[in-house]
């Protein structure tokens, strides 16, 4: 289309024909507003729990975690209790340290531990962490809910999920006992509670000073555990490399520990689109409908301007514009629509599941999911307009004229 | 000469195969009423269709103000037509939603050679001729047939173009009307040396034209 069909006469001739017909206009942009907020709110929704998920449960886990082969233990559990130690612990971070993919990681000991409060005694375990590597880990400042986090975690401290704290009628400054399998015992006063969200870490979590654990086990070398961050989550390189190195290690991955939230987002993700989609389908088709009938009602108009110095590019604009126009009302109040039934949702309580700890409703109010439904609505009626505009365009004004 | 048509030849080949115009030629002054008449079916609009630049499959030659027709593109032929000819039909074909003023001055807004302030005083100025000047705000579709008649003849004159092509203008309309329009036909050619080519099928009118040429089976009789 060149510049000189976008003119004011001819906007003002494809407005005149809007307004001509308000009813069929006003149908054809609530259309494109349904199908726009639809794509809105339910991406809104549909991401906001995918980044729910993806915060409570990625953020509070490791990306994978590193740990002495299954074979191993079995052997050594036929004396009875015994951690077994991780070996080759300084090949596998000096591996680390060096890999480009590899975003943080944090050596752990991990013990079984029964923990005794005044008015409870839960079999759990205890996770004993450097508080330092920790930190890189897990951003446990933004999930307290009381006390303090990993900064304050002393050899005499220790941190728990909300929910287990709440099982062992505990909080903040309290003291709980916990008893080892080799039966050694300390007490520990509890400086922080926090919560995920999610009931897998929020019902057994604890953390204690690595130093503490060691001390209490006889061990004072000993890890268990290497928790790591990938950058690149889907890139499992250091896992295949390291496994490759040393034969003592066994290595867990998201994929494997959380494969349900994965495909749970991949379902909502295609839920999203495959719904917004046939919504925006429908609205295009309506545009096209009633744009066709337009041009075939309105075809003497057609060729009466084309007699009168009305190209075929001006023809195609006019009736292109009107379109338009449809699509961007519709898609512009979609915005505000969008946005408010959004924003009800999000202050609309939530029953919590057992897996999912949460107030209300998540959604995520990013400006790109906005901006993308704007787009994607226009386009839709832009799409849908052209061929009819291009049908118009193609009117013979000597078929027509002499047709009377 | 304004307008020289040489060997004008037509078929249609829908429905079926007609042969609509025979080796047509046709030479028109400036300032001329030339009336096309003849029985219905002989070709009369047709030959104006082509004579106009709407129609261009043809064979021949067809040269309009010094202009050779066949050199110009669809999008060149559109332009030449808005500043050179103007249009009559036997229905009006104004735009319904449209007021009078917005259908007379659509052609001018597409020249765009004046200010939307002179187009109106232009307008009103050509129905003040017409006789019709305080419809000037209507909606079109409010007039009466022969007042609809009148603004398209209006909307036919606001580029002030060298020719006017008719077809069969007072078709639609009684007496007394079509008196008007051919009276308004025959000014625009006296007074504005303008020249004005009419099909007609009424006698008053071809009689009255400068020159009357008759149409028999997609030939002239000169």
């Amino acid at each position: 289309m060149s510049k000189q069909s976008l003119n004011k006469t001819n906007l003002s001739i494809a407005i005149q024909y809007l307004v001509a017909r308000k009813k069929q206009s006003v149908l054809a942009i609530i259309g494109v507003l349904l199908g726009v907020t639809t794509f809105i709110v339910m991406i809104n929704f549909m991401s906001g729990v995918n980044d729910f998920l993806d915060n409570a449960v990625f953020k509070g886990n490791p990306d994978i975690v590193i740990k002495p082969t299954s074979k191993q233990n079995t052997a050594q559990q036929s004396y009875g209790f015994q951690l077994t130690n991780l070996e080759g612990l300084e090949e596998i971070n000096r591996q680390l340290r060096e890999h480009t993919n590899v975003t943080a990681y944090a050596n752990q000991t991990i013990s079984p531990a029964i923990l005794v409060s005044n008015s409870q005694q839960l079999p759990g375990s205890v996770n004993g962490i450097f508080p330092i590597e920790e930190k890189n880990m897990v951003d446990l400042d933004k999930r307290l809910i009381a006390g303090k986090g990993f900064d304050n975690l002393t050899e005499k401290n220790i941190l728990m999920g909300v929910s287990l704290a709440k099982k062992l009628q505990v909080s903040v400054n309290d003291t709980i006992k916990i008893i080892l399998p080799n039966g050694k015992n300390t007490t520990l006063t509890v400086s922080g509670i926090f919560s995920f969200g999610i009931t897998t870490i929020d019902n057994v979590r604890t953390y204690i000073s690595a130093k503490t654990l060691q001390h209490l086990l006889g061990r004072s070398e000993i890890i268990t555990h290497v928790n790591v961050k990938l950058k690149d989550r889907d890139n499992l390189d250091v896992k295949t490399l390291l496994l490759k190195k040393l034969k003592s290690i066994e290595i867990e991955d998201w994929k494997q520990n959380n494969k349900t939230i994965v495909v749970g987002n991949k379902v909502r993700d295609i839920l999203t689109w495959s719904v917004s989609f046939a919504l925006l389908l429908v609205a295009g088709f309506g545009i096209y409908n009633i744009q066709n009938s337009t041009v075939i009602h309105k075809r003497k108009d057609i060729a009466v301007l084309k007699t009168i110095g009305y190209t075929s590019e001006d023809i195609i604009f006019i009736f292109l514009i009107q379109a338009i126009i449809i699509g961007l009302i519709g898609a512009f109040l979609a915005l505000g629509v969008g946005y408010l039934i959004s924003f009800f949702i999000s202050i609309t309580p939530l029953d919590t599941s057992d897996f999912i700890i949460v107030d209300t409703y998540p959604i995520n109010f990013s400006k790109n999911h906005f901006a993308i439904g704007f787009l994607f609505g226009v386009l839709t009626t832009i799409l849908s307009g052209y061929f009819p505009s291009r049908k118009a365009s193609k009117v013979d004004p000597v078929t027509i004229i002499r047709g009377v | 000469m304004i307008l020289e048509a040489n060997n004008i030849d037509k078929h249609f080949l829908q429905p079926q195969s007609h042969h609509v115009l025979k080796n047509v030629s046709l030479k028109i002054n400036q300032g001329e009423l030339v009336s096309l008449y003849g029985e219905s079916g002989s070709g009369k609009s047709s030959l104006l269709y082509i004579l106009s630049t709407l129609d261009t499959s043809f064979s021949g030659n067809l040269k309009i103000l010094g202009q050779e027709t066949k050199n110009l593109s669809q999008k060149e032929l559109t332009q030449f037509r808005n500043k050179h000819i103007g249009f009559v039909y036997q229905f009006h074909y104004l735009l319904p939603e449209f007021s009078v003023l917005q259908n007379i001055i659509l052609p001018a807004q597409k020249l765009g050679a004046k200010k939307m302030n002179d187009l109106k005083k232009d307008a009103v100025d050509l129905l003040e001729e017409l006789g019709i000047a305080e419809f000037v705000n209507y909606p079109s579709h409010k007039l009466s047939g022969g007042q609809q008649q009148r603004v398209a003849i209006a909307r036919a004159l606001i580029n002030d173009p060298q020719i006017i092509i008719a077809d069969e203008p007072t078709g639609n309309l009684d007496e007394k009307n079509s008196a008007i329009i051919f009276k308004t036909l025959k000014e625009i050619a006296e007074k504005r040396n303008n020249t004005v080519l009419m099909a007609t099928h009424n006698p008053n009118f071809y009689n009255n034209s400068h020159r009357a040429i008759e149409m028999i089976n997609g030939t002239l009789r000169l």
